[in-house]
């Protein structure tokens, strides 16, 4: 079963995450940081596959711990998970700096699952 | 001020004209005979239940009507769109059309009840979103209602009544004030309030629960947080289409005292009330930079 490491400031976001990825059978969420700099510590302690990752968080970003990741661990996928998905200049920065989908909100079960399945 | 938008059911009871139970009787009425968008094209026999379903997923990331997408797609012809639309303005059952049906109020009463309801709300409703003049980048805050209007019914499945946007100096203290500030093209700080009730229904549609009973304080002030969050990134990337660029922030809570909170210098305060329900309120707030 694949590991998946939860990233968001918002509790509530991070509820609906891990209970889509927990309840689907195929995933595993194995915690949940707060922000980009818990990330990088969880990625290294907890060694995700997936990283469900908001872009819009307090203190390091999204995409700021995406550029991080993307050259500690060439192993990990990182998938976005943000309310900008619809702004094309941000979609774009987060694909060009390692992400390899983004999901945006408001999504559903059915949403993220298809993306973590494509993965 | 704000809260002064009403149904028309509402100021009725307010005013002793008909009971609770009366309204209520009516709006159950309302309920049975007055079919969504969605429902009349089932029962026209244009769509099927399932087609509804897919749109609906489809409709959640999207800024767009369900007859506009399911015309889009290809399950609807515009002529079908267009019966559909007519069928439901033609059979539309008004609250006070369904008092009279339940015996709660006379033909000659309603004439009366209206017209006095109509300048009791004159300065607070709005078919149509309009702002008070001299507002920088008015496109963008109309947009900005509109998106927020959209995901009210979209992401809280709330029906509302949108009261007309006034200008405000001070903003009135509610049970919870989410709030995220905008930059880049625009200069303005983007507030969500509501009462008590209102914010359990947030926690229920954002946490896809029917009870929220048990969860704890934070958990339901960051689903309001979460709401605003995802609005104002819907509206960044509405703002990006006309090639407006808006930047977010992480939201935050305000505890504003019971004085309120004033609108900073330099910034112009403008108010839009939305009325769910008798009692709740909910409003929408931009504090836009001069």
């Amino acid at each position: 079963m694949k590991k998946v490491l939860v990233v968001d400031d918002s509790l509530s976001v991070a509820r609906q995450l891990e209970k889509i990825i927990s309840e689907s059978g195929e995933f595993k969420c194995v915690g949940h940081a707060k922000n980009g700099a818990e990330a990088i510590k969880m990625n290294h302690a907890e060694d995700p596959d997936i990283i469900c990752m908001d872009m819009n968080m307090p203190g390091m970003d999204g995409l700021t711990a995406l550029r991080s990741l993307s050259m500690l661990d060439k192993e990990v996928k990182v998938v976005m998970v943000t309310s900008l998905g619809g702004v094309g200049d941000k979609f774009t920065e987060a694909l060009k700096l390692g992400a390899k989908n983004v999901i945006s909100k408001p999504f559903e079960a059915d949403d993220v699952l298809k993306i973590l399945r494509g993965l | 001020m704000c809260m002064a938008v009403k149904f028309f059911g509402q100021f009725l009871v307010e005013n002793g004209i008909v009971s609770r139970e009366a309204l209520l009787k009516a709006i159950e009425l309302q309920e049975q005979k007055n079919l969504k968008f969605g429902e009349m094209a089932v029962a026209m026999g244009y769509v099927t239940q399932d087609d509804i379903t897919r749109a609906h997923n489809a409709q959640l990331s999207r800024d767009i009507k369900l007859g506009d997408l399911l015309v889009q797609i290809g399950i609807l012809t515009l002529t079908q769109l267009n019966e559909i639309i007519t069928r439901q303005k033609n059979n539309h059952l008004y609250i006070g059309e369904a008092l009279v049906l339940v015996g709660a109020l006379s033909n000659e009463q309603l004439q009366q009840q209206l017209d006095d309801f109509k300048a009791d709300q004159a300065p607070y409703i709005s078919d149509r979103i309009e702002l008070p003049g001299g507002i920088s980048n008015p496109e963008v805050w109309e947009m900005t209602a509109d998106l927020t209007y959209k995901m009210i019914t979209r992401v809280l499945g709330l029906p509302f009544r949108a009261g007309k946007c006034q200008t405000i100096t001070t903003v009135a203290t509610n049970f919870v004030m989410a709030a995220m500030d905008l930059s880049g093209d625009v200069d303005a700080r983007y507030i969500i309030s509501v009462s008590q009730e209102l914010q359990k229904s947030v926690a229920k549609a954002i946490l896809s629960e029917t009870s929220v009973d048990n969860e704890p304080p934070e958990v339901l002030e960051d689903t309001v947080m979460e709401f605003v969050n995802v609005v104002c990134g819907n509206i960044a990337a509405k703002a990006s289409q006309t090639g407006k660029i808006v930047n977010i922030n992480p939201p935050v809570t305000i505890r504003p005292d019971s004085a309120g909170l004033a609108v900073p210098a330099g910034y112009t305060g403008l108010c839009f009330p939305i009325l769910v329900s008798e009692g709740e309120t909910m409003q929408l707030v931009l504090f836009v930079r001069n």
